[in-house]
């Protein structure tokens, strides 16, 4: 992590002056114990290279099973803040908890969009081997099933929303400053009824004292993500890289630019030095492509697609949209995505 | 009645609004006026329906007959599902006198000359458009009457139109339609949509067109006071030119409704500085395409506001210019500008 900007150290003695934005806890909020850790705090700044993707066989670290369940779906992330005494023994007393407290709030008058007369089971497992770092707490997996009150014998619990809480290289040095009793997941990735979300959610805040908030996903992390990929093209057929703007003009205009996966990758190589040893990217080389690819479109349109927002990314690898909704395609690079998420969701941590 | 007649009139009837029934049903004259004075509109559709049957077995009709209120359905809502937009070229002396009687009995012969099974409709509308339902069929097979093809020709003009034709019909379709207009050719046009009117109107241009002039329009009376009145002037001018120059590209008030436009670029990297590929001989591949709920409405604000430079780049005015919405864009030669070649059929 040595292209990451130096974090700086900020003195016990003075007010910590909170970076342009936070989405977490605002300042007006009661103080929490977590407000007033001592002297440890860092300023996690958007860093300017990372590490080019590189192709992994995930499972032969991970359980098969479990990389099955993260590359099935699409997944909708949010960011969360570090949980107050979790503990990854105690999963099962958690799994027990979530289900009484679904059962209530159904009980309250909820709208859960699953039939009237079903019961819930909730299991929490960890993903063992996501983990990149010492630092990294180990990947928390959420399933909830849903069985008719009167189940007939042969009836098999049906999985009707699942998520999982992760975290993978995030910054050594936010994750070490940390008090003792907080373990962070920051990024929060969940798959089902939106109700369901909601209810898990509000779950995990009363539980460990925590906050969780969409995340979206900006430009800057899309374009990271389209070249990231790109990148990946010699080892693994990406066969398009697909970039989806929206201009707004009334009515609104979308426009998709779908391009050969050989081309864009020629232009990318021709314009990525992989000289050094560590094969990084930087962020300058990302904003030359984006911008060698938004020039050749403009020299046919003289649209300027600066004008909108860049809201999708896609290839057969994985797509990204604006909004917080992620695929992941191909298991070989989920440490390389997760990564990349996982800074986004850190970035938003109030400090 | 039989069941695919049955099965006809229930598709039919319920893509009909309860408001619009009974006017559907007047003008399809197979119900006398009395037997419609017995319908309860308000009942709900399938009760509705079931007594709605029960007349038709009394009147004896069948499938023939419910074709034609399928017709009179279409008719009345063109701006469903895809259509495809197809040119007649090379017009004979005689095309110019073709009527609709000589036309029908001429495209059913040329049809059923090819095929022994199929079942042509032929209907003329209020607005000179001929509409043709086709159901079709083959040497073994009776037509199914489920999923026909809709074409719709105004007569006297190169333009047809066609929803749901297969690959496998399309010569066939292409080769009555040269015949029976009088025409030696016919090729795709490269436009489609959704709104049947507004790829007619596109490709007859019947919408409001500006035109290219010297004078300038009158500039508009704007409420926020500029800061400096030279400057507020400078700005409005630079506003009315743009608008102008987008207003010339994608027409004036009302614009056809199309929804998408494709480009399959095929023409060397033009990007920024980067002499690698800007060398290379090779195409840089990419398909761009456009989509909005009007997209030449969308494409005005968009030169209008700034969002594009003017004057329109030729591939976007093509849209209008030669009313298609599908490109494909090649080097016409080393060094030369972007050239627009159709698709070949």
């Amino acid at each position: 992590m040595e292209g990451r900007g130096s974090a700086v150290k900020t003195p016990a003695s003075r007010i910590v002056k909170r970076r342009s934005k936070s989405y977490g806890r605002s300042c007006v909020e009661p103080p929490s114990q977590f407000w007033y850790t001592p002297g440890q705090l860092t300023i996690v700044r958007i860093p300017t290279s990372r590490e080019a993707a590189k192709s992994r066989n995930i499972t032969e670290k991970v359980d098969p099973e479990k990389v099955a369940l993260l590359v099935k779906n699409e997944w909708k992330l949010s960011h969360v803040t570090p949980l107050y005494r979790f503990r990854h023994t105690q999963l099962k007393q958690y799994s027990r908890h979530l289900s009484a407290f679904i059962m209530a709030e159904k009980q309250q008058g909820v709208a859960v969009e699953v039939g009237p007369e079903t019961t819930f089971k909730v299991t929490f497992s960890t993903v063992l081997g996501l983990a990149e770092t010492e630092e990294d707490a180990e990947t928390v997996f959420i399933q909830i099933h849903s069985k008719p009150m009167f189940a007939a014998a042969g009836d098999v619990p049906k999985v009707v929303w699942s998520g999982w809480l992760t975290c993978v290289n995030g910054d050594p040095e936010y994750l070490r400053s940390l008090p003792p009793d907080f373990v962070s997941l920051p990024l929060f990735c969940t798959n089902g009824p939106e109700a369901l979300t909601t209810l898990v959610k509000s779950w995990l805040e009363r539980t460990f004292d925590c906050n969780c908030r969409s995340l979206i996903l900006n430009s800057t992390i899309l374009n990271w993500l389209a070249v990231l990929w790109t990148g990946c093209h010699p080892t693994t057929d990406i066969r398009y890289l697909k970039l989806d703007w929206t201009l707004p003009t009334d009515p609104s205009l979308d426009i998709s630019y779908r391009l050969s996966p050989q081309d864009v990758w020629e232009l990318w190589n021709s314009i990525h030095q992989e000289d050094s040893a560590d094969d990084t990217v930087s962020l300058e080389e990302v904003n030359r492509f984006m911008t060698g690819l938004e020039s050749h479109f403009f020299r046919h349109f003289r649209i300027y697609l600066s004008a909108g927002t860049l809201m999708k990314v896609s290839t057969s690898l994985g797509s990204a949209h604006h909004n917080g909704k992620i695929k992941i395609a191909c298991s070989n690079y989920i440490p390389t995505v997760l990564t990349l998420l996982t800074e986004c969701a850190i970035l938003r941590m109030p400090i | 009645m039989d069941d695919i007649a049955t099965d006809i009139l229930r598709r039919t009837i319920r893509k009909i609004p309860v408001k619009k029934l009974q006017d559907t049903l007047k003008s399809w004259e197979h119900i006398s006026t009395s037997q419609l004075e017995t319908l309860d509109f308000s009942q709900p559709k399938w009760v509705f329906l079931e007594n709605l049957r029960s007349l038709c077995e009394e009147n004896d009709l069948n499938v023939k007959h419910v074709t034609e209120l399928e017709m009179i359905y279409h008719i009345r809502n063109p701006n469903q599902g895809t259509w495809h937009a197809c040119q007649l070229l090379e017009a004979e002396d005689e095309a110019l006198s073709v009527e609709l009687t000589q036309f029908r009995e001429q495209f059913k012969a040329h049809l059923m000359e090819v095929m022994r099974h199929v079942s042509v409709k032929i209907k003329k509308h209020e607005d000179q458009a001929i509409w043709i339902r086709i159901a079709w069929g083959d040497n073994f097979n009776k037509p199914n009457q489920l999923k026909p093809t809709y074409v719709v020709h105004y007569l006297q003009t190169p333009y047809v139109f066609v929803s749901k034709l297969s690959s496998k019909h399309k010569p066939y379709l292409y080769q009555a339609l040269v015949l029976s207009t009088r025409h030696s050719s016919i090729k795709d046009a490269h436009l489609s949509g959704s709104s049947l009117i507004a790829l007619r109107d596109l490709l007859m241009r019947q919408y409001q067109q500006v035109f290219p002039t010297n004078q300038s329009r009158p500039l508009q009376e704007r409420n926020a006071l500029p800061s400096h009145p030279n400057i507020g002037k400078e700005h409005a001018e630079l506003a009315e030119k743009r608008l102008q120059m987008a207003c010339e590209a994608f027409g004036d008030g009302t614009v056809p409704k199309l929804e998408t436009a494709v480009y399959r670029l095929e023409t060397k990297y033009k990007g920024n500085g980067n002499d690698t590929l800007i060398d290379r001989d090779e195409p840089f591949k990419g398909v761009v395409q456009f989509t909005s709920t009007n997209l030449l409405e969308s494409l005005r604000h968009c030169v209008a506001s700034g969002m594009a430079d003017a004057p329109v780049t030729p591939l976007l005015s093509s849209i209008t210019q030669k009313g298609r919405n599908y490109f494909v864009i090649t080097e016409k030669g080393p060094g030369a500008a972007s050239q627009m070649t159709g698709r070949k059929i």
